[in-house]
């Protein structure tokens, strides 16, 4: 069966590859700058973002650099973010090619989180620049870069996959339940709050705080930040929770997805 | 090459309204029973094969089930009951051009609508200018799909799907795209096709085309088979029996 599923997915992944290049031409359309946004946008989302936060509400995070700290948790938020929402409509807008062309309908939702992928790892360009430059004073600690980064495409395939397990889902119930686009952009607006993304788990109540051990997002930006911050790698029981709940997300959206894809055809 | 058995095929009409929250609660709450919803059966009990290098037309009136027939062979749709066994690779040509994007340029499009086709990039980049040739389309190659015209498109769009040489070939209305010039070279390119062995499911109002083309003609009504025959005779009964 996985044999036949890699047979599948190499037939198909010049077709994913066109999807996503799509992606990029229709994005970056008569733009002057264009790819360069990619680079640009997170810079200045972090430059607003830093002086919110830090200048007007004052908040900081004991002993760690807080435009860091800030920038790891905003960067990768906005990858799940993008990624899952992308997926989730990206069914229902190519109804008219599955209605016409038989194509894995998988494909869709996966490309959909690649793209953004992309996006998402050139962020990281930034990201690492901001870094390099909290060396020469740039907040009030310093990142060192270490051997544990190379843990971090570990962390950022467990996110990759929890968000395309995720999208699968959304896309599928978006075909039966077209609410869902209201519904969605509803509950990530409560996730982005009660992630701590810009505050510390610290100033939550107790029992909030113990109720972040099950939400992935946070482990998932905990894990790069314990690196990135504090030089450590997680221990290995995190590890093995975000492989979990990565891998677990990934195959509970593709079984949903492969149980209910043959019905798509009769609601869109 | 092509064994459809006993295929039936069904729709529920109500399906659309079902689809938000607001009328689930409605349902739920109301303690009314959901009404049985309206079934409707676009494929009744058909069957028929084709062999290999048959040229088969499908006519029927409007909503006689011709156009969901080929989605359940081209493997879009999969029927409620029944069997179909396909052996060899479909190019569906239904509907052309559903695979464009209409912010790209032509070129751009060449590439996406050949990978939904199933298309090999090195196969594209070998055949791209015969392609383009065919398409009659040089001077356009740049212009963003949604500046053509419509004969544009389906210039454009019949070029791509014809450029392999498939051993099944689906088409759905569309040797009536473009000027007449392009209507005898698509009509002369499937000939082509024809006569090196592909099998061909095409469907079409003119029984003109369809007697000149094929080489079977199975008419189908209220998604039923009302005769399955030579072209000449199964076409003339039709039309006999249209115009009562």
């Amino acid at each position: 069966m996985i044999k036949r599923m890699l047979t599948n997915f190499k037939k198909y992944s010049f077709l994913m590859s066109q999807l996503i290049s799509r992606d990029f031409k229709v994005k970056y359309k008569r733009s002057v700058l264009g790819i360069l946004w990619s680079l640009l946008n997170p810079l200045l989302t972090m430059t607003v973002m830093t002086i919110v936060f830090s200048q007007m509400f004052k908040f900081q995070v004991e002993g760690v650099n807080y435009i860091v700290y800030l920038m790891t948790g905003i960067i990768m938020f906005n990858y799940f973010n993008g990624a899952s929402s992308a997926a989730m409509t990206s069914v229902v807008e190519n109804f008219s090619l599955i209605n016409k062309v038989y194509i894995p309908k998988y494909i869709f939702p996966i490309s959909k989180c690649l793209f953004v992928g992309i996006d998402f790892l050139l962020t990281l360009i930034p990201w690492l620049i901001i870094i390099l430059l909290t060396y020469f004073g740039l907040g009030d600690h310093i990142c060192q870069i270490n051997i544990n980064y190379i843990l971090l495409p570990y962390i950022f395939l467990c996110l990759f996959l929890f968000a395309a397990g995720m999208g699968l889902l959304l896309s599928c119930i978006s075909v039966f339940l077209r609410d869902i686009f209201h519904i969605y952009g509803i509950i990530i607006t409560l996730w982005n709050y009660l992630t701590p993304v810009f505050y510390s788990i610290e100033i939550l109540p107790d029992f909030l705080q113990k109720l972040m051990k099950f939400n992935p997002l946070y482990q998932f930006i905990n894990c790069a930040r314990s690196i990135v911050l504090y030089g450590q790698a997680p221990n290995l029981t995190h590890l093995v929770i975000i492989g979990i709940m990565g891998f677990g997300m990934f195959t509970i959206g593709g079984l949903v997805f492969k149980s209910k894809q043959d019905k798509f055809i009769y609601y869109i | 090459m092509i064994k459809i058995d006993k295929v039936s095929m069904k729709f529920n009409l109500g399906i659309e309204k079902d689809s938000s929250l607001k009328q689930f609660f409605v349902d739920t709450f109301s303690g009314k029973k959901k009404k049985k919803q309206e079934e409707f059966w676009a494929l009744k009990d058909v069957s028929f094969n084709v062999e290999k290098g048959e040229v088969v037309g499908l006519i029927g009136s409007n909503g006689a089930g011709k156009s969901t027939l080929l989605k359940v062979v081209s493997g879009v749709m999969k029927p409620t009951k029944g069997q179909v066994e396909v052996k060899g690779i479909i190019s569906p040509m239904i509907e052309l051009g559903a695979g464009f994007d209409a912010n790209l340029t032509a070129r751009e499009n060449i590439y996406l609508n050949g990978s939904i086709l199933g298309y090999s990039k090195k196969f594209l980049d070998e055949k791209f200018n015969e392609i383009v040739e065919f398409s009659e389309l040089r001077d356009f190659l740049d212009v963003p799909v949604k500046n053509f015209s419509s004969g544009m498109t389906a210039k454009l769009a019949f070029s791509i799907a014809t450029i392999v040489n498939p051993e099944i070939l689906i088409v759905d209305e569309i040797l009536s795209v473009g000027d007449i010039k392009f209507q005898e070279k698509s009509k002369n390119k499937m000939m082509e096709m024809i006569k090196g062995g592909t099998t061909v499911l095409y469907v079409s109002h003119s029984l003109e085309s369809i007697q000149d083309l094929c080489t079977k003609v199975i008419w189908l009504k209220h998604g039923q088979i009302v005769k399955i025959g030579n072209p000449k005779e199964t076409c003339e009964e039709y039309y006999k029996e249209q115009m009562e």
